[in-house]
């Protein structure tokens, strides 16, 4: 048996939930997003859902407004997280220990941290109630409007929330390879904290920041739960837009739901391929230390 | 190394087995035997009863009232299964695609545009409806001919009535508004104070149907079936109405509630003055369950309040069909509906048509105290009109989608 078959025959157990549940998964809905295998015979032809799509401007506005939330998040939790990861790695030990309370949104399920959003931010919520008792504003309805501005700011919120421990993580990981003597040697010679740490930190937590930046984006760019409690009306999220679309109505319109998950689908695999290309030509134009 | 690759085959083997082969038992079709045999043979057996499971007053009653019913009736345990109709469907579909004949639903709570998908797609056993005593009894058979606008065919056994009100607090509203014009005029002179849960939400696109009926001229000309140069004509009324009434809605109409739990929500917190529901007891239940306050009514509009039938109905791979027939007659009977009519227990309007009860059994339905929140058949049944052929459903929820939402 050669190398190949050998290795491919340890890694079955492995490759064929992947290759029956994922593949399949894919394959059936690339075949029914042109209107092969649906539920109900089609009439019309293979593209028609991609061709109803591409002149749609709703499409589009949600489309992108979907991005919008998804990168607001993503840089949001890197942002925060790493400069949080940061500040704790520097704390004295016993400290250290009591700062892993920053691991608990991380066992949150998503839905949970949607309702604590909601809870805290709605205009009759936590936050506007204190603001009342407080004294700096007179009536509830002067609360600024946190969850129906237009903007997705509470779903940036809620993914932010969950993401900033996650971020954390990653980064701590490789923190803890760090070697501080770097820091102090930069600082021996008079280097101000803001200088170490954008000049000397950061740049060996990139990694950690980009593989964290890609998930995050991805996940928030196509999950349901968060938008499912928080999103607007208008503009609406892709993903409830998909779940109307297959749940709601007609059995007719099957094709066009799937094909807005192939084109999410595949703008997920041309951004991770461009993102790394350019993270990549990045790096290599920067003096490694 | 050969012994690892047999092993692999044979459990690729097992993956790709077709399912069906292994277990087909062939049995006689509950629809050709007398009614009294599907008694019996559905004796100390399960029935999974598939349904919306979001309200749990309802989940209550069927856990005790009917389950407790089937056990001392007929020896049969009933499970009920809380699942969206949407969700089932889609379900059953990838059973049919799998080529599954043995499923695990064996009656679905249905009706509507759920119920013409799934007759489409061949997931329904067959005429049954004809069949179950108390429906031959007392159902009038006119009123299982169809079900928005698709014919029924005896796929599915009514088993309640809905019909479409709206909900104010009678303490901050002294005169609720009686037409839809009223409406617009109140909301156009009370901004910020009413919005409707956005379609496809169930009772959104009910309370859209609703406006659509109110000024396009009354719901008689839809009734003759789908027609798509009238809907070209008058549906950009509807969308005036609605595009005209937006900025005074909640948050200026920027966004609108999910569903209709939301504008519940909003309503019982003050946040808007009127909330609606497609079930006529649904703000008595929500002062009995405390969520209300206790001064909310109900009020329908005299331009018409859309009613319907909901159904239950028995996929084509369930693996207990008798039972399932035996459940579908027994929340038909009078004694079911009594009780369902309750607005204690559900405060379902019951699918019988009262003139085919006795007069005892009659004045047991009449002397029903609904509470004070809900309007009794003399006010609901005069104002009452049919629902639209789901196609104008579907064109009237993407409608509101280009027309509103995006516009």
């Amino acid at each position: 048996m050669s190398w190949t078959s050998k290795h491919c025959l340890r890694l079955s157990p492995l490759m064929l939930p992947y290759l029956v549940l994922f593949c399949g998964g894919v394959f059936l809905t690339v075949c029914q997003s042109l209107g092969v295998l649906t539920p109900l015979p089609y009439e019309g032809g293979a593209l028609d859902a991609y061709i109803k799509l591409m002149g749609d401007s709703a499409f589009f506005a949600s489309f992108f407004f979907s991005l919008g939330v998804a990168a607001a998040s993503a840089f949001f939790s890197v942002a925060v997280g790493t400069f949080l990861a940061y500040r704790v790695w520097q704390l004295p030990r016993q400290l250290a220990t009591a700062a892993l309370i920053y691991k608990i949104p991380l066992i949150l399920p998503h839905i949970s941290v949607a309702f604590v959003i909601l809870v805290f931010w709605s205009s009759s919520g936590i936050v506007a109630s204190m603001a009342h008792s407080l004294g700096l504003i007179q009536t509830l309805h002067q609360f600024p409007n946190v969850l129906y501005s237009g903007w997705g700011i509470g779903m940036v919120l809620a993914y932010t929330l969950k993401g900033i421990p996650f971020a954390m993580l990653l980064v701590m990981a490789l923190l803890v390879r760090f070697d501080i003597r770097q820091i102090q040697t930069a600082a021996m010679l008079g280097a101000s904290g803001l200088r170490i740490f954008f000049t000397i930190v950061l740049p060996r937590l990139a990694p950690a920041m980009h593989t964290g930046f890609i998930i995050l984006f991805l996940y928030s760019f196509g999950a349901f739960d968060i938008p499912y409690i928080l999103s607007e009306s208008r503009p609406g999220m892709l993903s409830i837009h998909v779940y109307n679309l297959y749940f709601k109505h007609d059995l007719a319109r099957r094709p066009e739901a799937m094909a807005i998950l192939v084109i999410m689908f595949c703008f997920a695999l041309v951004f991770i391929i461009v993102y790394s290309k350019i993270v990549n030509r990045l790096e290599n134009g920067v003096r490694k230390l | 190394m050969t012994k690892k690759c047999i092993v692999l085959i044979a459990f690729l083997a097992v993956l790709f087995l077709p399912g069906p082969a292994l277990a087909e038992k062939t049995k006689v079709s509950p629809l050709d035997i007398p009614f009294q045999k599907i008694v019996e043979q559905s004796r100390k057996t399960d029935v999974r009863w598939y349904m919306y499971g979001g309200w749990a007053h309802v989940n209550d009653w069927v856990d005790t009232y009917v389950a407790g019913e089937m056990k001392k009736q007929y020896n049969i345990d009933l499970i009920r299964v809380p699942m969206d109709a949407g969700v089932f469907i889609n379900k059953l579909l990838n059973e049919k695609a799998a080529g599954k004949k043995t499923g695990t639903i064996d009656l679905l709570w249905i009706n509507g545009e759920n119920f013409k998908n799934a007759k489409e797609a061949g997931l329904l056993f067959g005429s049954f409806a004809q069949k179950l005593p108390n429906v031959i009894k007392y159902v009038d058979p006119q009123s299982m001919v169809h079900d928005f606008g698709y014919p029924v065919d005896g796929y599915e056994a009514p088993f309640g009535r809905a019909q479409f009100v709206f909900e104010y607090d009678a303490e901050s509203v002294s005169a609720p508004p009686r037409t839809m014009e009223g409406l617009k005029e109140w909301i156009l002179s009370n901004p910020g104070m009413f919005t409707y849960p956005q379609p496809p939400d169930f009772t959104g696109s009910a309370f859209i149907r609703q406006a659509f009926y109110a000024v396009t001229g009354g719901h008689e000309q839809y009734l003759s079936g789908w027609d798509p140069d009238l809907f070209a004509q008058k549906s950009p009324l509807l969308w005036d109405w609605l595009n005209k009434i937006e900025p005074f809605l909640w948050q200026k109409g920027q966004t609108y509630p999910k569903d209709s739990a939301f504008l519940d929500t909003l309503f019982s917190r003050g946040e808007v003055s009127f909330g609606m529901s497609y079930h006529p007891s649904h703000a008595q239940n929500k002062i009995l369950e405390g969520s209300y306050l206790k001064s909310a009514r109900t009020f329908v509009l005299e331009d018409g309040s859309i009613y319907n039938t909901h159904f239950t109905a028995i996929p084509f791979n369930a693996p207990n069909k008798a039972g399932a027939m035996i459940l579908a007659d027994f929340l038909i009977s009078v004694e079911a509906q009594l009780s369902k009519y309750r607005p204690d227990k559900w405060g379902d309007f019951p699918a019988l048509d009262l003139e085919r009860l006795s007069q005892e059994q009659r004045e047991k339905f009449q002397t029903v105290d609904l509470g004070p929140a809900t309007l009794g058949s003399d006010i609901l049944t005069p104002v009452a009109v049919p629902e639209i052929p789901s196609e104008y459903l579907e064109a009237l929820e993407q409608g509101w989608k280009e027309n509103v939402l995006d516009k």
